[in-house]
């Protein structure tokens, strides 16, 4: 769920502001944030982003690890620069990546804040707020069909997506 | 001795199969997404729009759906593509194509293609497709590796596979409740409501038959792609595989 969402409003972003992701394809990045339990690969590839939840993927180009804090000062606006002046950022692997998908991030704030808080608070509150918001963003946009958005988001809440598993074959 | 495979809980021969699923879906065409609905009581839908979601699909992309039948993810495919995008639909029966054409021009969709064909052996070029989906065809299919192997064929580098299919329910008690109802209300609905017992019999065995969300995860890898996660819903009733081809 909370995958899926940050995958839309990456995608999103990507579709409506029409960033250029050059950067990013073929590179997959892991971010770590240790007190959330929480460990995500950005896989950039076909001029999209997959976001997928695994520990085990292993041959990661980019691995960035931080708390929660340094997470919700660099959506805040604070550059990776000035993290990993004041040691609150680890990064191993190519920076100029880890920083773009991180201006990625901080775009999408909005969202994300709201996906993260979310995740760690009220799963069932969010769900319905997320389809909520997102069906608001949808109609307000004019993209799609507005039923047809609140649909999917509803949909998803009532079929319960209940376990994930992941894993890569590649060791390189 | 000739080479068998299962077809629900019958051993059959491996050259038999497909005739035996072609009769089954010949039959069960015209009524198949009134019987759709209802026996799974609608779920099914909320599960395609799921799959959907998880597409990762744009504007502009090219989809191959499987297997498509009577065009439901076709459907939502084509808004979500655009009118620079394009959608196939694939299926190996001439019925369910055609229920699947009707369908979607009713809908007022008129441009998505409708080529038939089997899953073994897609007629179509190498890296063509950002994403190929089959959803409840896989465990129709005699040879399911194969299979995969086209589906990962065609597919462009980075682009996506959704596997949508019955599954390994999770939870004890609920898989005693869908072993009742696949194998003694489903039957006995086709039988009333579309006069078609067997082949209802047929899709309750054959969801049995099929493998496990591990050993179909196991079975993506294996047949090239670097990444491949599932998902279950309503309880592992039906899992969404998604791969990416690195
Ligand atoms: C249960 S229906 C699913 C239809 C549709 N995808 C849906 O979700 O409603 C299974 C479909 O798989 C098709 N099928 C069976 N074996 C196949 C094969 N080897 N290659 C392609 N399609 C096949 C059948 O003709 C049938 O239309």
């Amino acid at each position: 769920m909370l995958r899926l969402s940050l995958e839309k409003a990456l995608n999103r972003l990507i579709e409506s502001s029409g960033i250029d992701i050059e950067t990013l394809e073929g590179k997959k990045i892991n971010l770590e944030l240790s007190e959330l339990n929480l460990a995500l690969v950005f896989v950039c590839t076909n001029s999209r982003i997959f976001v997928i939840d695994s520990r085990e993927v292993k041959n990661v180009d980019v691995d960035i690890k931080l708390n929660k804090d340094a997470f919700l000062s660099l959506l805040g606006g604070t550059s990776l620069d000035e993290l990993l002046d004041n040691e609150e950022v680890v990064i191993n692997g190519n920076v100029k990546v880890a920083k773009k998908l991180s201006e990625m991030l901080a775009l999408s704030s909005q969202d994300i804040e709201e996906i993260i808080s979310h995740y760690t608070c009220d799963i069932v509150a969010h769900q319905i707020g997320k389809a909520i918001s997102l069906a608001k963003d949808k109609i307000a946009n004019n993209t799609t069909n507005p039923i047809e958005a609140i649909k999917d988001e509803v949909s998803t809440i009532l079929i319960a997506p209940s376990r994930s598993h992941f894993f890569s074959n590649k060791t390189s | 001795m000739a080479k068998t495979t299962h077809f629900g809980y019958k051993e059959v021969g491996v050259d038999d199969k497909q005739g035996l699923v072609r009769e089954v879906f010949d039959s069960v065409a015209t009524n198949y997404d009134l019987m759709n609905d209802v026996l799974s009581m609608g779920a099914h839908r909320l599960w395609k729009r799921y799959t959907i979601a998880s597409s990762n699909v744009k504007e502009g992309d090219r989809i191959l759906d499987i297997a498509g039948g009577t065009g439901d993810l076709a459907l939502k495919f084509r808004e979500k593509v655009g009118d620079s995008g394009q959608v196939i639909l694939t299926d190996i029966n001439g019925a369910m194509l055609e229920e699947g054409r009707k369908s979607l021009i009713d809908r007022g969709v008129f441009d998505v293609e409708f080529v038939q064909a089997n899953a073994e052996r897609l007629p179509f070029e190498d890296n063509s497709f950002d994403c190929v989906s089959i959803a409840f065809g896989l465990r129709n299919v005699t040879d399911k590796e194969a299979a995969i192997r086209q589906m990962f064929r065609v597919l462009k580098k980075g682009g996506c596979l959704l596997i949508l299919e019955f599954s390994k329910v999770e939870n004890e008690m609920l898989e005693k409740f869908y072993d009742f109802y696949s194998f003694n209300v489903m039957p006995k609905l086709g039988g009333l409501l579309a006069d078609d017992e067997q082949s209802y019999q047929y899709l309750a065995e054959s969801i049995r038959k099929h493998p496990d969300q591990e050993a179909l995860k196991t079975m993506v890898i294996d047949a090239g792609f670097d990444l491949c996660e599932y998902q279950n819903l309503s309880g592992g009733i039906v899992a969404l595989h998604k791969a990416i081809k690195a």
